[in-house]
């Protein structure tokens, strides 16, 4: 059943999504599908809807017009909806955000034993094996305000890979980093993907884009103007906005 | 001015009592006060309106209002109210230390409904969606995240409320409560020595706020240790 329903389904299918803060649209009529075990790159000009496209995936920010899913399970204004779409995908910010007043340790296992309720030591050591993928696991019984930047979003993303989601999404995961961390965190995101799963990272990596992406998307003014496998999207870029985006970030 | 010391050490007992009922006071009105002002301040920051309402009203009131002023409406006023003397409390309304706790709950959670609010308003709300978007429902997020950072974030201004509350204290002598100045008030009328007494109740004062302001150390260290707060 489970497994019918991922077979059957994209990992993430938006249709027609429109977004409005205000009067302000950040998204117009946004279609989009991303496959199962796809590596998907957004990028584009700050305010282009990127940030947003990605926070409408997990209903951080409820969108006004169109239809999303995520493996199959239509997003509701309902809170199992809500619930469930955010069971399927973790997410990373570009602030960290850990919860300061918890140990690293708390910070992974606080979900999995809240939400779901896992004893406390199969939590432990669900926490101790990821914190050890992104190679931090010796700051276990730390607080995140003793770890550098670079730490803490490696943690973030260990927190987030303890509730076990197929999908992850990353906003922007190294742009609140001082520039010798860069390369941890995406060195750590880069070894995820090799184990199958779907990633979607908003990112100005753009080498790091060359490297992990199946697809990069460019982003302006709310619409998605170009989508392509990251070769043809940096060597041969078709739309006018994407030339001159690319030609701004990588002089 | 002339200081006695004689007198100072023979006043002894008398000021201690009046000082264990200072700290008698102190004391109650924060264990009472404390949950009262945390519970208001839920309502304070409601989004059903009559609540939200009723926490402005409360806080406009509790807050604005004199804790000597509450405390001669409750003790003197309700005391004339037929309802009150024939009602089942009675038997704890008659009693002044009762109506000083009531009275003084009143206007010190006043203030913690003020401080919890603000302590509420400054956590970052990427704290909160970092929550949500783990699975967490709003009210794990409000009651494990939210709340326990925000008392965090209270505790200092809560620490100063409580220091000026603890001094202010002094007017239960109003309802015939003897606490420390009222003790050293009575001794002066007893020596006509206007300094000794209250020099030394002074000074038992300024022993209990340092010994307040220690233990709030003590508990800010221990909870915001990691926080990058203190």
């Amino acid at each position: 059943m489970e497994f019918a329903r991922l077979e059957r389904h994209p990992a993430v299918a938006m249709a027609g999504v429109d977004k409005f803060y205000g009067k302000y649209q950040a998204l117009r009529a946004v279609d989009l599908e991303i496959q199962r075990g796809e590596k998907l790159v957004v990028c584009g000009p700050s305010g282009s809807g990127k940030s947003t496209l990605i926070r409408c995936i997990n209903a951080l920010e409820p969108h006004d017009a169109g239809t999303i899913s995520v493996n199959g399970i239509a997003l509701g204004r309902d809170r199992a909806s809500i619930l469930d779409v955010r069971r399927e995908a973790g997410m990373v910010f570009q602030q960290f955000n850990l919860f300061p007043h918890m140990t690293i340790l708390e910070n992974c296992t606080f979900a999995p034993r809240t939400s779901l309720g896992m004893a406390r030591d199969k939590a432990d050591a669900l926490a101790m094996r990821y914190l050890a993928r992104v190679h931090i696991a010796d700051q276990a019984q730390k607080f995140p305000a003793q770890l550098s930047g670079g730490q803490q979003q490696r943690v973030a993303i260990a927190r987030a890979l303890c509730m076990e989601p197929r999908i992850m999404l990353f906003d922007e995961p190294t742009s609140a980093l001082d520039p010798e961390m860069v390369g941890e965190v995406l060195r750590a995101i880069e070894e995820l993907t090799a184990d199958g799963m779907t990633m979607v990272c908003v990112t100005h990596e753009m080498g790091f884009a060359r490297r992990v992406a199946d697809r990069c998307l460019f982003m302006d003014q709310g619409e998605i103007v170009e989508a392509a496998p990251a070769g043809d999207f940096f060597d041969r870029p078709k739309s006018p906005r994407l030339r001159a985006f690319l030609a701004q970030i990588l002089k | 001015m002339r200081f006695d010391p004689v007198l100072a050490w023979g006043s002894m007992p008398a000021l201690l009592d009046g000082a264990l009922m200072t700290l008698l006071v102190t004391f109650t009105v924060m264990a009472v006060g404390g949950p009262l002002g945390l519970a208001v301040s839920f309502a304070r920051m409601s989004r059903r309106r009559p609540l939200a309402w009723f926490g402005a009203a409360y806080v406009s009131v509790c807050r604005g209002a004199p804790s000597l002023i509450l405390l001669y409406l409750i003790y003197n006023g309700l005391a004339q109210l037929d309802i009150v003397r024939d009602g089942p409390l009675w038997f704890l309304f008659q009693h002044a230390f009762f109506c000083v706790v009531i009275a003084f709950s009143l206007n010190h959670s006043g203030y913690i409904v003020e401080i919890m609010r603000g302590g509420m308003e400054a956590v970052p709300a990427g704290l909160l969606e970092a929550g949500a978007s783990l699975g967490l429902s709003p009210r794990q997020v409000l009651w494990k995240i939210r709340i326990p950072i925000a008392i965090r974030y209270g505790l200092k201004a809560y620490q100063n409320e409580a220091m000026l509350f603890m001094k202010s204290t002094a007017a239960v002598s109003a309802v015939t409560l003897t606490d420390l100045t009222a003790a050293a008030n009575e001794i002066f009328y007893m020596t006509y020595d206007p300094f000794t007494p209250i020099i030394t109740a002074g000074a038992i004062y300024w022993v209990i706020n340092n010994a307040m302001r220690i233990g709030f150390g003590l508990l800010e260290r221990r909870l915001n240790r990691h926080l990058g707060l203190a």
